[in-house]
């Protein structure tokens, strides 16, 4: 179910942004002050919260839950990772899954989350699920933080179209007040702080009308010990349907991948710089006043850094040798390996090398004929 | 009218199905064969040797009584957005079923409802009420062009269904690529599809497509290019080497094409958004995507966007360090390195090719969800390609001089054969220029020497030419071309020292356009190996006799008082989107000598008005030369893109018979239209020894693969060392020559041996080919139509 309409609707021209950007806007907010590495969506709909969330660097696991498995699939590709994804594979790990199932249901598969949104989710439990709600959320997921939000019933005399509820599916809308005695009443069970907000601000003069969406942002506030999750059950009941795994560096094989190429091509440059060079010192008088003033690719220090001896790379009969060393002192392939010893093991049996070990080799005999 | 309704319901949900055009490129529901009495019954030959072939067709099938039900939905009051209609209607889903594909007003179910009209009753989240009325509208067989089209949206949600990407039209499989470091380069592996309705049967024809893509950002390209040519020259490589790209972005799941470069424009600049504020391009992507961009001095990508509704023209500013190009340029192309590592992946030959296509069946078959979406709408594969029987009809008999020559039909090659033969028309160098610059002096002296030695076998009688040594600058060679060139002059030979485009421009366009002499240039390089040297004069001699109008071998054409004419085009997508088709037309009975002319296609101009003024000009010369009109006359339409076969069909062939009668009154010549295409999905595969291999050259086939509303047959005429052969498919739109199918495929296969610049078969039938090199050559080179003198020489090879 699409949550975002009926606002969208009747509230265009009164907020801008949009209500549900400003809700994602707060959860976007809220994750980079915190950066939390799992997250949750609890209520996740048509995946679009999670869609916004997949850019948070920060986040390395993002889970959606709904009660709808229809609504969930109908645009859950687009958290699928891009083929730009596949081939510039990003530094952090990311992975989305979609669960399909209920929150008055405990699953494994929820534990060990340091955020849990829930936007506009409770209006939508019948009482039997709002009472296991807590329980669920607080008790058994038990993040560091939840983001609650809900509708505040005192704001409705002002969206003209509302008769009774914001929408024909909401079992009930809370007054400020409804709302705080709860979240109060469940923070203090499960142990957790909460403080409280909004985004829709009211016109003015009518501020004690308060936010159009009230929001409840709970802290634990005991560390998460690893005795409490040992005694929780550990049977699932949820339906996974979606899992996309996104490709990163901290796999090896793109990892490994990555550094090839890049030592590949680095290497490549490098050879051709060289028989360019080579080449100026020839006969061709037009090629050489061509070359002069252009820029040159290669930042200053290599210029400095190739002074050293070991690392001048040089020609041998039909073969190019250039050291891993003058390779490694690249900033992108140093920023991948990290150590020369990463790199060489990286490489090993990948690439061509010298008899040594020390060099990338090229075989340049066949090249000439060919240009 | 419902029939209206229906297809632009259809079109709707094309559309919603990304990458899934307005266009439709399989060209349905032009049925050209019944107009066509003579082979209402059969469009089947019958001679040469029969073959046992296995294809990439796959059959569909369904279930008995099978057939899809279209729906209108209406809503009472009306609702505007999509998203809302659909999310009413399935409020309703133990009504309409799980199983269903909506686009907003049409309905497809795989199942009849109980009622013609069946009202539902749903509420908006305003607490709005509104009724639903669900009307069957159409009761579609499976072989509807409706259906068909359905099919193809289905297969694409399954392909979507196997996590498989989609990039333009095909979807490919992101997880296992190809990649090749050393020119940054990844392949993927991937698969086109396409569902029709063929001869006999439904069928999916799927094949292995491979999708290049560069491990580096528009940004990294900018940086080379800025390292490989300087500063001054910048600005033109970039637009040269990036203009018409694809690129692919790091925040959505689009392609978009680069039309331009805004070097004015950087990413500090702004944009409007849709909600009218003003935004730079750092904070968007910022807020947006939590991309931060690094470089805030390079200029912006700008690509046009055809807006499909209302036909606005609005335009997309990128980032080039936020997006990664697709494809090949040009000049990647050119670069033979990288194409040899590239076709080691890309080249799969005939085994390997159907081993990943029974991957994807597999991928297909496996998958649950898969299986349950086919199912649901009672649908399912034959998991193993179509077989049948094809022919491979008689090979074709070289005559040259009153000599005659069988080849090889594995090669489908005569070099051999003729090495040392008299041509049949041999044209004298008595007066002719080599041009060179200092450094290659020797190398002009070699293939002057050369020459001398393999023309006298040939029958060509040479002079010794004007020797001529030039700086090496452009305006040297144009200087010396207006000083040094007589009346008498048959031809100008230049050595140039480097592949630089614009000097080959400078010469070609003089000497095709303000002073119209054959010429011939020749890479210094191409001179320097001493293994070859006499492998490259001779092919240099031949291709000068036929630059100056003579003849090199023929084959036995029986057809008499027959014109051949062959079109192809030229897109230039870079220099002001001009289009250039080139038309040839055949001169003489053995089809030896060729009458060339092009047109060059200008802004709002249609390009078949030019080619009616090419019939008119090549039938005024072929009555010049046969001092007669032709009786029969064939043409070979190439370059027809998909989905354009409708505007050929009822604007272009009127126009050619149109031409015709402005002829005379009593002229009524028998008229044959073949369109001609080699870009086809369909494969075939000999099973030869239990193993598949490339079907010899000379296979037809006309049956099974085929189209039931066209008259259209494949035929595999070239060779290939690696890969599979591409067959080419033959497409007869308008025919009143009475010819039997089989005469019809034998002249198609004999004009694809009369190419003089390959002393083989080629792939398309010879004016096709000549079409093509005129068109390349004046789009890529001359930009202007050629003179008309050198109208009934092939100077353009």
């Amino acid at each position: 179910m699409d949550k975002n309409f009926q606002e969208e609707f009747t509230q265009i021209t009164k907020f801008q942004p949009p209500l549900y950007k400003q809700r994602y806007q707060f959860v976007k907010d809220l994750v980079e002050k915190y950066k939390p590495k799992k997250v949750a969506d609890l209520g996740c709909a048509d995946c679009s919260l999670l869609w916004t969330l997949k850019f948070c660097s920060c986040i390395e696991v993002l889970a959606g839950l709904d009660i709808c498995a229809n609504v969930m699939k109908e645009k859950m590709h687009v958290l699928s990772p891009l083929p730009v994804d596949y081939l510039q594979p990003s530094e952090r790990s990311l992975t989305v899954t979609l669960h399909h199932g209920s929150v008055a249901h405990k699953d494994p598969c929820m534990l060990g989350f340091d955020l849990v949104t829930c936007i506009e989710l409770i209006e939508h439990l019948e009482e039997s699920e709002l009472k296991k709600f807590p329980e669920v959320v607080f008790g058994f997921m038990a993040p560091s933080i939840v983001v609650i939000s809900t509708p505040n019933s005192e704001f409705n005399p002002l969206l003209s179209s509302v008769m009774l509820y914001r929408h024909p599916d909401h079992k009930f809308e809370w007054s400020q007040a409804q709302f705080q005695s709860w979240a109060l009443e469940t923070a203090r069970c499960y142990n957790y702080s909460v403080e409280f907000t909004g985004v829709g601000h009211p016109p003015t003069g009518m501020e004690k009308v308060g936010f159009c969406t009230q929001i409840g942002v709970f802290v634990r506030k005991y560390p998460q010990t690893e005795s409490v999750q040992s005694e929780k059950p550990t049977e699932a009941v949820y339906k996974t349907v979606f899992k996309a795994v996104y490709p990163s560096l901290k796999d090896e094989k793109y990892l490994q991948n990555a550094v090839i190429g890049e030592v590949i091509f680095t290497a490549q440059s490098i050879k051709h710089r060289l028989m360019s060079k080579r080449k100026e010192y020839g006969d061709d008088p037009e090629r050489k006043s061509k070359l002069q003033p252009s820029m040159d690719c290669f930042p200053d220090y290599l210029g400095k850094l190739v002074v050293e001896k070991n690392m001048e790379p040089f020609i041998s009969g039909n073969e190019v040798y250039i050291p891993l060393a003058t390779i490694f002192s690249f900033p992108k392939v140093n920023r991948l390996c990290g150590t020369f010893e990463k790199l060489c093991q990286l490489i090993a049996g990948k690439v061509t090398l010298s008899s040594d070990g020390s060099a990338v080799m090229f075989n340049i005999e066949h090249e000439n004929e060919e240009n | 009218t419902i029939g209206l309704q229906v297809s632009s319901g259809l079109q709707d949900l094309s559309l919603r199905d990304r990458g899934g055009r307005r266009r439709d490129f399989h060209d349905l529901g032009i049925n050209t064969r019944q107009a066509m009495v003579h082979v209402q019954e059969s469009k089947t030959g019958f001679s040469g040797k029969m073959i046992k072939l296995t294809t990439n067709h796959f059959r569909l099938t369904s279930r008995p009584q099978w057939a899809l039900y279209q729906y209108h939905v209406g809503y009472s009051p009306e609702m505007e957005a999509r998203r809302l209609r659909s999310a009413l209607l399935f409020q309703h889903e133990e009504t309409i079923g799980k199983t269903h594909a909506f686009d907003g007003s049409i309905l497809f179910l795989p199942k009849k409802l109980e009622n013609k009209v069946t009202e539902l009753f749903s509420r908006t989240r305003n607490g709005e009420d509104v009724k639903i009325t669900v009307t069957l509208t159409n009761e579609l067989p499976p072989t509807s062009p409706t259906c068909l089209q359905f099919y193809n949206i289905i297969f694409r949600r399954l392909l979507k269904m196997l996590n498989l990407q989609q990039i333009g039209r095909n979807y490919y499989n992101p997880s296992d690529p190809v990649s090749i470091p050393n020119h940054r380069l990844m392949v993927w592996l991937g698969f086109t599809s396409s569902i029709l309705q063929y001869e006999e049967n439904i069928m999916l024809c799927a094949d292995v497509s491979h999708k290049v893509l560069r491990g580096e950002t528009v940004l990294d390209t900018m940086h080379s290019i800025h390292s490989q040519v300087g500063e001054e020259r910048f600005r033109d490589a970039c637009a040269k080497e990036l203009i018409g790209l694809i690129v692919l972005t790091k925040y959505n799941n689009r392609t978009y094409r680069i039309d331009d470069i805004d070097w004015d424009n950087n990413p500090k600049g702004t944009f409007r958004k849709s909600d009218g504020s003003e935004m730079s391009f750092v904070e968007y992507y910022k807020k947006q995507y939590n991309i931060e961009i690094g470089d805030w001095m390079q200029p912006v990508l700008i690509s046009q966007m055809k807006k499909k509704r209302g036909n606005i023209q609005g335009s997309v500013a990128l980032i080039p360090e936020l997006c990664s190009l697709t494809g090949l340029t040009d000049k990647m192309r050119s670069d033979f390195n990288m194409m040899k590592d590239l076709a080691i992946h890309t080249r799969l030959p005939p085994e390997q090719r159907q081993r990943e296509l029974g991957r994807l069946l597999n991928y297909i078959q496996k998958d649950d969800n898969v299986q349950k979406e086919l199912r649901n709408w009672g649908l399912s594969f034959d998991y193993k390609s179509v077989s049948f029987t094809g022919r491979v009809v008689q090979g074709e008999k070289i005559f040259q001089s009153g000599a005659m020559f069988d080849y090889n039909p594995q090669f489908a090659d005569w070099t051999k054969e003729t090495r040392g033969v008299p041509l049949i028309r041999p044209v004298p160098m008595d007066s002719w220029l080599l041009v060179y610059t200092r450094r290659n002096y020797d190398v002009a002296n070699t293939l002057l020497q050369s020459l001398f030695k393999v023309t006298p076998s040939m029958g060509i009688h040479m002079n010794k030419p004007n020797m001529i040594e030039v700086d090496d600058r452009t305006e040297a060679y144009l200087r010396v071309l207006q000083q040094r060139i007589t009346p008498d002059t048959n031809i100008v030979v230049c050595i140039l020292s480097s592949s630089r485009k614009d000097k080959y421009d400078a010469i070609k366009k003089y000497l095709c356009t303000d002073c119209p002499i054959p010429s011939q240039c020749v890479l210094a390089r191409t001179l320097s190996k001493p293994q070859t040297i006499m492998t490259v004069a001779t092919k240099i001699a031949l291709q000068m006799n036929c630059k100056m109008g003579g003849e090199l071998w023929s084959v036995e054409i029986p057809l008499k008082q027959v014109m051949i004419v062959g079109i192809d085009c030229y897109h230039d997508t870079v220099a002001g989107k001009q289009s250039i088709a080139g038309f040839v037309a055949s001169l003489n009975p053995a089809m030896t000598r060729w009458f060339s002319r092009c047109v060059v296609q200008g802004r709002g101009q249609e390009l078949v008005d030019g080619l009616k003024a090419c019939l008119q000009t090549a039938l005024r010369n072929w009555s010049k030369w046969n001092r007669c009109l032709p009786s029969r006359i064939f043409v070979y339409r190439d370059g027809v893109g998909d989905g354009q076969l409708n505007t050929l069909v009822n604007y272009e062939v009127p126009q050619f018979l149109d031409c015709l009668k402005s002829i005379g009154t009593d002229y009524s010549p028998r008229l044959t239209v073949i369109v001609v295409k080699k870009r086809v999905g369909a494969r075939f595969f000999a099973e030869i020894g239990g193993g598949l291999r490339n079907p010899p050259p000379g296979t037809v086939v006309d049956t099974v693969v085929t189209r039931p509303e066209w008259y259209d047959f494949f035929v595999v005429s070239q060779t290939v060392k690696n890969g599979c052969v591409a067959p080419t498919h033959y497409n007869v739109i308008y025919d009143t020559s009475q010819l039997k199918p089989d005469h019809l495929q034998r002249l198609t296969y004999k004009l694809c041996h009369m190419y003089y610049n390959w002393s083989g078969i080629i792939r398309v039938p010879a004016p096709c080919q000549y079409a093509h090199k005129l068109a390349f050559l004046v789009g890529q080179s001359i930009h202007r139509e050629p003179n008309m003198m050198l109208s009934d020489r092939l100077y353009y090879l």
